[in-house]
């Protein structure tokens, strides 16, 4: 187990520095730069922003200052649109917004997903796996943007507390967790009917229904160990994207998250803003995968003989 | 007996969600005399020399003071500011401004002439790199000083002593007052500046909420990125008593159709921008609020001159008469604006008279055809395929392929759409990599020069590729005079000549299309330039 975190562990930072180093090429081919206005700006200012920030150095000059100035004073350097911000600032300030925000859409989904994933293979082929499974290519197949503007129209209007949209009251977090939860959901319940389904015709099922085992003992006790897993895999990586913000469902109810900086920064070739939040996103999703596979191991005992091996 | 427990605990935490507080945000802060307002987006910074949007103006304009002020009833007329009283020569080159003693920093201490030459060096010197230096440039050797091409000593701007200040400007400027409304104008605190960094330091720290100094009718209270700037009385503003609200909160959404939805939610006073597929929808369900203004913007084509056949002047006239602009600010903006084939606003006035053009739609097409053919493009055979760029916004979009539509229909010829995100689409613009591009212009300032002075030959915003030295001559002749009405009748000449050319095809002049609470909101005024006083705007519970 611990060779396995280990060997994961070097994995995933030999991963993110991949990831930020071609992030760090790319978006410096992109046509435009982080100084373009409505107006254009006189040569000598141009120039004189450039090498005030460093960007009149060659590509590979900024990228070792890049790293030289993450590894020896931990800053990764200024934001170039709203100057006088630093990255770690726009971060710290957002990173807690997604965060509660996706902790509380991971838990609807959690709650909702892998229930009706269960209810779903129990019943499989009557009228209530039919109708969850309706429901969930529904939450699969209708995106975000037409998700949240109409639970804003309705929820947020009809339901004492809600709002329709903004982030100045704890409530304004229901309907926008409510839509990233659903949506999760509904790959969720997909997931746990097949792993369900696949556990159930098992020969061991068999012999606990044989037994006399009750349902909830043979679902719970027996098949849902076995039956998480295809979910378990989907949960980290969805995890990662959850707390990381989305700009669909940040930008509907006007959400102060990481998904908005994810898109505007792009947009506004803030270069050091981007590579900010691709490290981030890229350690989170490394961080999620690695405890997707120690979970594995530990709900796979087959898994926990190879990883140890 | 847990399950019990918890689903007591969902109950009775529905109970007092349904029994609590249901006032909208919008009442809540309105009991607190708290304006909030949709601001388009999140400001750049506060700091007035690192600024450059309308977002950024409206929140720096309540900060900090200018030697005028906007009048709240008025629009386009000043009123004393941080100066009580001013005078200026004949030729209107050299200005005098007296400023008022009692004027005091939000931390207490006296502003002075100084405060001012400060901010002005600032923005202008070679090495701060000031975005919106240009808007500078009047004072005298002010460009030059910007190009690191001489001393400070020379450009004009002069404390005479702490409570006179002279600007001399390098060539008459009759509508300076109104110039002096913009934010690149307004002073700095310099004991701040330099307690924080110093004058060149870009990364200084003055502007946050915790080290703010300014001298406007509010000072900076709390700013939380992407979610709202919020800005409460200054106890050291000199008009103090004159304040009609207890403070703004600035919301920074982008998404019209958010912001809508939550005007009509109640979490704003006043929107900033309803998109033209709710106009419909926001003017049915709330009548007394929509509001339609005239605002100092042009929406137009540019035609890159540099290219075959745009080229020529026939062809680029065929394509602006066959455009139908009443169908297209009727059908693709919703009314939302005027149809126009010139190219500044009316409102300042000064109106250009356009060229002289077939009155019926028939005629037009008649002649446009025509043209075309006079070029070698009889009925569109041999006219290449062009491209027109847009911006990736859905209007800009649904415009071009009606205008793509219309020359097919008129002209016979095709035009490619190439629609890009906005930083791809400004860089191919200024780098004149395109054949049309969609633009739009808005003014700076209540004056037809913001919009005029654009199509000098060589101008950094021309990206046409043209110029004309007629154009340039009526242009040196209008900064040359000190007659406000002889420098109107030069700038007139000047586009009147650009129009001729077309060089660009003016399509509407824009309205702002907007939500105001006529229940919380009382004094508020349409303006050209959307730069309504906002300590003069009243708010009732």
């Amino acid at each position: 187990m611990i060779r396995l975190l280990f060997k994961r562990l070097a994995q995933g930072v030999l991963v993110v520095f991949v990831l930020e180093t071609i992030t760090f090429f790319l978006v410096r081919m992109l046509p435009g730069n982080p100084f373009l206005g409505e107006r254009k700006l006189p040569q000598h200012i141009m120039e004189q922003l450039n090498s005030l920030y460093g960007l009149d150095r060659s590509a590979i000059v900024q990228y070792f200052h890049y790293w030289k100035n993450i590894l020896t004073d931990g800053d990764f350097g200024p934001s170039l649109v709203r100057e006088g911000m630093q990255v770690s600032e726009i971060i710290a300030e957002a990173f807690p917004v997604s965060l509660s925000l996706g902790v509380l859409g991971m838990l609807i989904a959690i709650l909702v997903g892998i229930p009706a994933g269960m209810l779903s293979s129990w019943s499989r082929n009557k009228w209530p796996d039919a109708l969850l499974m309706f429901l969930a290519m529904l939450g699969i197949c209708v995106p975000a943007f037409v998700i949240a503007p109409v639970f804003g129209k309705t929820l947020g209007t009809s339901v004492p507390g809600l709002s329709v949209a903004g982030w100045d009251d704890p409530l304004c977090a229901v309907l926008p967790a409510l839509t990233l939860g659903l949506i999760n959901a509904a790959y969720l319940a997909r997931l746990t009917r097949g792993g369900m389904l696949e556990v159930l015709s098992q020969d061991f099922m068999r012999t606990a229904r044989a037994k006399g085992a009750g349902v909830l003992r043979q679902l719970f006790l027996h098949a849902l160990r076995s039956g998480l897993l295809p979910a378990v895999s989907y949960l980290g990586p969805a995890f990662a994207a959850l707390i990381t913000g989305s700009f669909v469902v940040e930008t509907c109810f006007q959400v102060p998250g990481m998904g908005l900086h994810f898109v505007n920064a792009t947009t506004d070739r803030d270069y050091f803003l981007i590579q900010g939040l691709v490290l981030c996103y890229g350690v989170l999703i490394v961080g999620a995968n690695l405890i997707v596979d120690l979970s594995l191991v530990a709900l796979n005992p087959r898994l926990r003989s190879q990883g140890t091996a | 007996m847990q399950v019990k427990q918890v689903i007591t605990a969902i109950v009775l935490g529905c109970l007092l969600a349904a029994c609590g507080d249901h006032r909208s945000s919008a009442e809540r802060f309105a009991e607190d005399g708290i304006l909030v307002l949709g601001n388009n987006s999140e400001p750049q910074s506060q700091d007035p020399h690192k600024a450059t949007s309308v977002a950024d103006g409206k929140i720096i304009s309540t900060l900090l003071e200018g030697l005028v002020r906007p009048s709240p009833s008025v629009d386009g007329d000043v009123l004393p500011g941080v100066a009580d009283f001013w005078e200026h020569n004949e030729q209107a080159d050299v200005w005098t401004f007296h400023l008022n003693p009692d004027v005091r920093w939000s931390d207490g201490r006296k502003l002075t002439a100084g405060d001012f030459v400060y901010a002005y060096q600032r923005l202008l010197h070679p090495e701060f790199a000031g975005k919106y230096a240009e808007m500078l440039y009047p004072l005298l050797h002010a460009e030059s000083y910007n190009k690191g091409n001489c001393d400070w000593d020379k450009v004009g701007v002069k404390a005479i002593d702490d409570h006179t200040l002279q600007l001399t400007l390098s060539g008459p400027a009759p509508h300076l007052l109104r110039l002096l409304l913009h934010f690149t104008w307004f002073p700095v605190p310099s004991h701040k500046v330099e307690e924080l960094g110093g004058m060149l330091d870009r990364r200084s720290l003055w502007t946050r909420p915790e080290h703010w100094v300014g001298n406007g009718a509010y000072v900076l209270a709390e700013h939380r990125f992407n979610d709202f700037l919020s800005v409460k009385p200054n106890p050291h503003y000199h008009r103090s008593k004159e304040l009609r609200n207890r403070g703004i909160r600035f919301l920074p959404i982008v998404n019209g159709y958010t912001e809508t939805r939550m005007y009509l939610g109640g979490k704003l006073h006043i929107s900033n921008n309803v998109p033209p597929e709710m106009l419909a929808y926001a003017r049915e369900i709330r009548t007394a609020d929509y509001c339609q203004d005239p605002y100092y913007c042009t929406v137009f084509y540019r035609l890159n001159t540099t290219r075959p056949p745009l080229n020529d002047a026939r062809v680029r006239r065929a394509l602006h008469l066959a455009i139908d602009r009443e169908a297209l600010v009727s059908k693709v903006v919703r009314g939302a604006g005027k149809p126009t084939t010139c190219f500044t606003p009316p409102g300042a006035g000064y109106a250009a008279t356009v060229p002289t053009e077939p009155s019926s739609r028939q005629a037009r097409e008649e002649l446009a055809r025509q043209l075309l053919a006079e070029a070698g493009f009889a009925g569109g055979k041999g006219f290449p395929v062009l491209e027109l760029m847009t911006t990736s916004r859905d209007v800009q979009r649904v415009m071009a392929e009606t205008i793509q539509s219309m020359w097919e229909k008129v002209l016979g010829i095709h035009v490619d759409i190439r629609s890009c995100e906005w930083t791809a689409y400004k860089s191919a613009q200024q780098n004149m990599d395109y054949d049309i591009s969609s633009s739009s212009w808005s003014g700076d300032y209540l004056d037809p020069a913001t919009f005029v002075e654009l199509w000098r030959s060589g101008g950094g915003n021309n990206c046409t590729g043209w110029g004309n030295d007629e154009f340039d001559s009526c242009l040196a002749h209008a900064r040359r005079t000190g007659d406000a009405d002889l420098r109107r009748q030069y700038l007139q000449r000047a586009e009147e000549c650009m129009l001729q050319a077309y060089p660009i095809l003016p399509l509407y002049h824009s309205e702002r299309t907007y939500l105001r609470s006529s229940r919380h909101v009382r004094g508020w005024q349409p303006r050209l330039l959307d730069n309504f006083p906002l300590d003069a705007v009243e708010v009732i519970p």
